[in-house]
């Protein structure tokens, strides 16, 4: 076997590459795979005839492709034949070659299509994302690069009677974590009644003094919030976090979903999938109803820190998708306590800003001086109530992980009802027994710090060798606040595309909910997929992909 | 018959105010679109004069060397870099095309087009960022460098025509707005100051050598292709290739989208109209200039460029929209 590495082509003249691609793809003679679809064996592309006649198109046309001449016959065998459900909980097959009955029309139709045919969807996908320059940015130097967002062609399909308790879990949660925000800014209540131990949220660095008494529009905090879910073996949905500050992923959601209608119309054929198109609009009323009093026609802004920003392309996406301003820190002055654009006809009010910076560097008068990416003065344009923020500054103290675990008696203490969706069993390393016991089972154990998110952080207890976890032993000593343990959730697996084949990869989902004048659950969310063999993490900092997700309509499958 | 039945009286009217454009995406338009029009002028300076290089046939090295340095003046870049005289066209073409540290590459020109189409991607349409997005990573990608090696000729082709279809794209899939007008405003900036200096440049270079008639004729030929005017040229000159009648053409025609007039009433139409719509009362200095320099052009005679002389005049041309430039930066971008 001899392995060649190609480079070529970027995104331009693709139009002809797809074309010359799929008359060999068609032919099935040729077997490609994208490099971080699943993992550095499916680095390539496997050719069976001799390979002369198609190295120079290929060289100008793929730099992300490697050439592995195998001489092996392909062909008959059915991509699913080899597939393994490894005693977790399978999101489409109940067991081996049994898929779910909402699964099956998709089954089928996979098993029927072949490597090759698959194949050439993956390169339409790619090429599509590049082109549109759908991407984010690693920093693994001073510039950043951009890069696309892994993204594995088969759909998460989420049946209607599962949609309906998600749905209702998530909308319950939200509007109680919005009830917790308003409290510990301003009457304390949970906290007086020891529900929720003081030190714990006064001392949190998430808490913002600067917030308290503050009355913020309709008293809404948490507008828009990511909670991340996963499924135990027993098929369980389990909250794993909140993301109540700035949750992302939103843009991917609904550009996977616009790439699989262009690669994949067919299978749309045999659902009934809910429509998530509408999201821009929603947020757009979102951002409205989060307008002070005044405003009857209010101007709204996006804040984005800037085009390097890791989530750059999102903040784009989302402010052309409403028609509203995109805005950096520079871009907004504050002048008696009013904010405004600068425009090339002067200045012009903004009444809410939809701001993707942390709190922290969202003021430097307020908070971080050497923020340059924030507003002087923007904190005292809105404790005067002169602008909407979104979300609120302070929501920090709500998602905190060192929170998580009291969320289900926050439901009790502010609905009086209990919680739909459950946490996952929790340790809080500050309390003693808790420690202790976390101190002695840290191999069973994932402990996760409580200030970092994107899978930074964290110690996989069972997986990460002795020295490791007698680093963290003696952290969570040093400062057992910053700590809280889970047992390990093995996470359901779902088809992937890997090679030639597929297999099951570990997946979470991430629905995202509005609350504006009604609170409006997204039917779908950002499943996101740990590319690698038997992991954990599903972060995209982490080599995570994402899948589209399908809502049903309802139960039954049209055949 | 059935009437679509609203369920009450619109309160909107289509006769609104235009939405005030953010002074930050003012900058980032004009500066995309002068990146774009750049691009596309750098390509075609590089084609026309490799091929030119080639008609000539075999040159003494000083005068290969001339024939650089004045592809690097126009492109404002440095001096000819010392090396073996014949593959200085291959060294400088590289230098001009893909050299990342060269501020006046084709290279540094189109990624900062793209980063700042990046930074505005809200404002401009999904076409306009796919065809701008396509011409950056067709010069980035990892076999740009190969493929020009192959055909420097096709290379500069697709660089030209890409530009184009970009332009194009800005004309036809965004409303004209001040949004547009500020891409139309960058544009013609862009063409009329590459324009003059080609134009003083190669004057002053046929100036100091000696040549025979036939290659000076092949040198104006080339002149007009570097302006994309021969054609049209050829049809309203009956192919005389006269160095005064050339130069008054690149300057004076009427109707041209490539003549320096054309161009400067358009750089005009586009800034009276964006002062218009930000400051109606307002005089802008840009504009002003603009707006005499047009009657100039419009009221102008050859004999005056002859009078006056060419570099001369060319440059004074070249300083007052280098002024126009200033001034736009100030009355609209810093704030």
């Amino acid at each position: 076997m001899s392995v060649a590495a190609l480079s070529g082509l970027h995104g331009f003249a693709v139009c002809g590459f797809r074309a010359w691609l799929c008359d060999y793809l068609d032919r099935g003679r040729y077997l490609i795979a994208v490099p971080g679809r699943a993992g550095p064996a499916a680095n390539a592309v496997t050719v069976q005839s001799d390979p002369r006649a198609i190295v120079p198109p290929i060289a100008l046309a793929a730099p992300f492709l490697t050439i592995r001449f195998t001489g092996q016959p392909l062909g008959s065998r059915r991509m699913f034949d080899k597939y393994e459900v490894d005693g977790l909980f399978d999101e489409m097959f109940e067991m081996p070659g049994k898929p779910r009955t909402h699964y099956s029309a998709v089954a089928s139709r996979l098993g029927e299509l072949g490597p090759a045919a698959f194949n050439r969807r993956v390169r339409m996908a790619d090429v599509t994302f590049r082109n549109q320059g759908i991407t984010f940015t690693v920093y693994n130097d001073q510039r950043g690069v951009e890069k696309i967002f892994p993204f594995d062609l088969i759909p998460r399909i989420v049946p209607a009677n599962e949609w309906d308790i998600i749905e209702r879990g998530l909308v319950q949660r939200i509007t109680a974590l919005n009830h917790f925000c308003h409290d510990v800014y301003h009457e304390r209540r949970i906290l007086k009644e020891k529900i929720i131990p003081a030190d714990l949220i006064l001392g949190a660095k998430m808490f913002r003094h600067e917030m308290s008494n503050v009355n913020v529009p309709r008293n809404t905090y948490i507008h828009i919030c990511g909670t991340d879910l996963v499924r135990d073996r027993k098929g369980q949905y389990f909250v794993l976090e909140d993301n109540g500050r700035t949750p992302s992923g939103v843009s991917y959601v609904l550009e996977n979903r616009g790439v699989m209608k262009r690669v994949f119309p067919g299978l749309f054929g045999a659902y009934r999938v809910r429509a998530i198109e509408d999201y821009p609009y929603n947020l757009l009323q979102c951002l409205k109803y989060a307008a002070p009093n005044r405003a009857e026609e209010p101007v709204i802004a996006v804040l984005t820190p800037g085009v390097y920003n890791s989530a750059y392309f999102e903040h784009s996406f989302l402010a052309r998708q409403m028609g509203v301003e995109l805005v950096e820190g520079r871009d907004l002055i504050v002048e008696n306590s009013f904010v405004f654009m600068r425009t090339t006809a002067g200045l012009r009010r903004v009444d809410v800003i939809y701001r993707r910076v942390d709190d922290d560097f969202l003021d430097p008068l307020c908070f971080r001086p050497d923020s340059v990416l924030g507003v002087p003065g923007l904190m005292n344009a809105y404790r005067s109530g002169n602008v909407g923020l979104v979300n609120a500054v302070g929501t920090g103290v709500a998602d905190d992980k060192a929170i998580y675990p009291f969320v289900p008696d926050m439901i009790k203490f502010y609905l009086g009802q209990d919680a739909i969706l459950p946490n996952v069993p929790t340790y809080i390393c500050a309390k003693d027994d808790d420690r202790k016991y976390v101190l002695e089972n840290l191999d069973k154990l994932v402990v996760k710090s409580t200030n970092e998110s994107g899978g930074y952080g964290m110690l996989m207890g069972h997986q990460a060798p002795a020295a490791e976890r007698a680093l963290f032993a003696e952290k969570i000593i040093a400062d057992p606040r910053n700590f809280i343990a889970q047992p390990i959730v093995e996470l359901s697996q779902h088809p992937s595309f890997v090679d030639d084949h597929f297999e099951g990869r570990r997946v979470d989902l991430r629905p995202y909910i509005l609350y504006g004048e009604k609170v409006i659950v997204m039917p779908g969310g950002l499943t996101r997929v740990a590319l690698r063999k038997g992991s954990l993490v599903v972060n995209s900092s982490q080599g995570g992909g994402s899948k589209d997700t399908w809502v049903l309509e309802e139960d039954e499958v049209k055949e | 018959m059935t009437t679509l039945a609203f369920p009450t009286v619109p309160k909107f009217s289509v006769h609104h105010a235009a939405r005030p454009m953010m002074a930050r995406d003012a900058d980032a338009m004009y500066w995309m679109s002068r990146y774009v029009e750049r691009a596309e002028h750098t390509a075609r300076l590089l084609m026309v004069n490799a091929t030119l290089l080639m008609d000539v046939g075999d040159l003494a090295p000083k005068f290969l060397r001339e024939q650089w340095q004045g592809v690097l003046t126009i492109l404002r870049s440095e001096a000819v870099p010392p090396g073996d005289a014949k593959l200085l066209g291959s060294r400088i073409a590289h230098h001009l095309t893909f050299n990342a540290d060269n501020p006046n590459s084709m290279y540094t020109g189109l990624s900062r087009a793209r980063e700042n189409a990046r930074a505005i991607r809200e404002n401009i349409s999904a076409e306009m960022w796919e065809s701008i997005n396509k011409l950056y990573w067709s010069i980035r990608g990892d076999d740009a460098v190969a493929r020009f090696d192959d055909s420097p000729d096709d290379f500069y082709r697709q660089v030209m025509n890409d530009s184009m279809l970009f332009q194009g794209l800005t004309d036809q899939t965004m409303a004209h707005d001040q949004r547009w007008l500020f891409t139309q405003l960058g544009k013609y900036l862009e063409r009329i100051d590459i324009t003059c200096r080609a134009v003083e440049t190669k004057f002053n270079i046929l100036q100091q050598v000696k040549m025979e008639t036939a290659l000076r004729t092949i040198q104006w030929m080339a002149v007009l292709r570097s302006c994309c005017s021969i054609e049209t040229y050829r049809r309203n000159h009956a192919g005389d290739m006269d160095p005064l009648r050339v130069i008054s053409f690149i300057l004076l025609e009427r109707n041209f989208p490539r003549s320096v007039r054309y161009g400067v009433a358009m750089a005009h139409q586009a800034l009276a109209a964006i002062r218009a719509e930000t400051n109606p009362l307002a005089i802008d200095p840009g504009e002003r200039i603009l707006g005499r320099l047009s009657a100039q052009l419009e009221y102008a005679e050859p004999s005056e460029i002859a009078e006056v002389g060419v570099p001369d005049y060319m440059q004074k041309m070249q300083a007052q929209i280098a002024e126009v430039a200033v001034a736009v930066q100030k009355a609209y971008f810093l704030y």
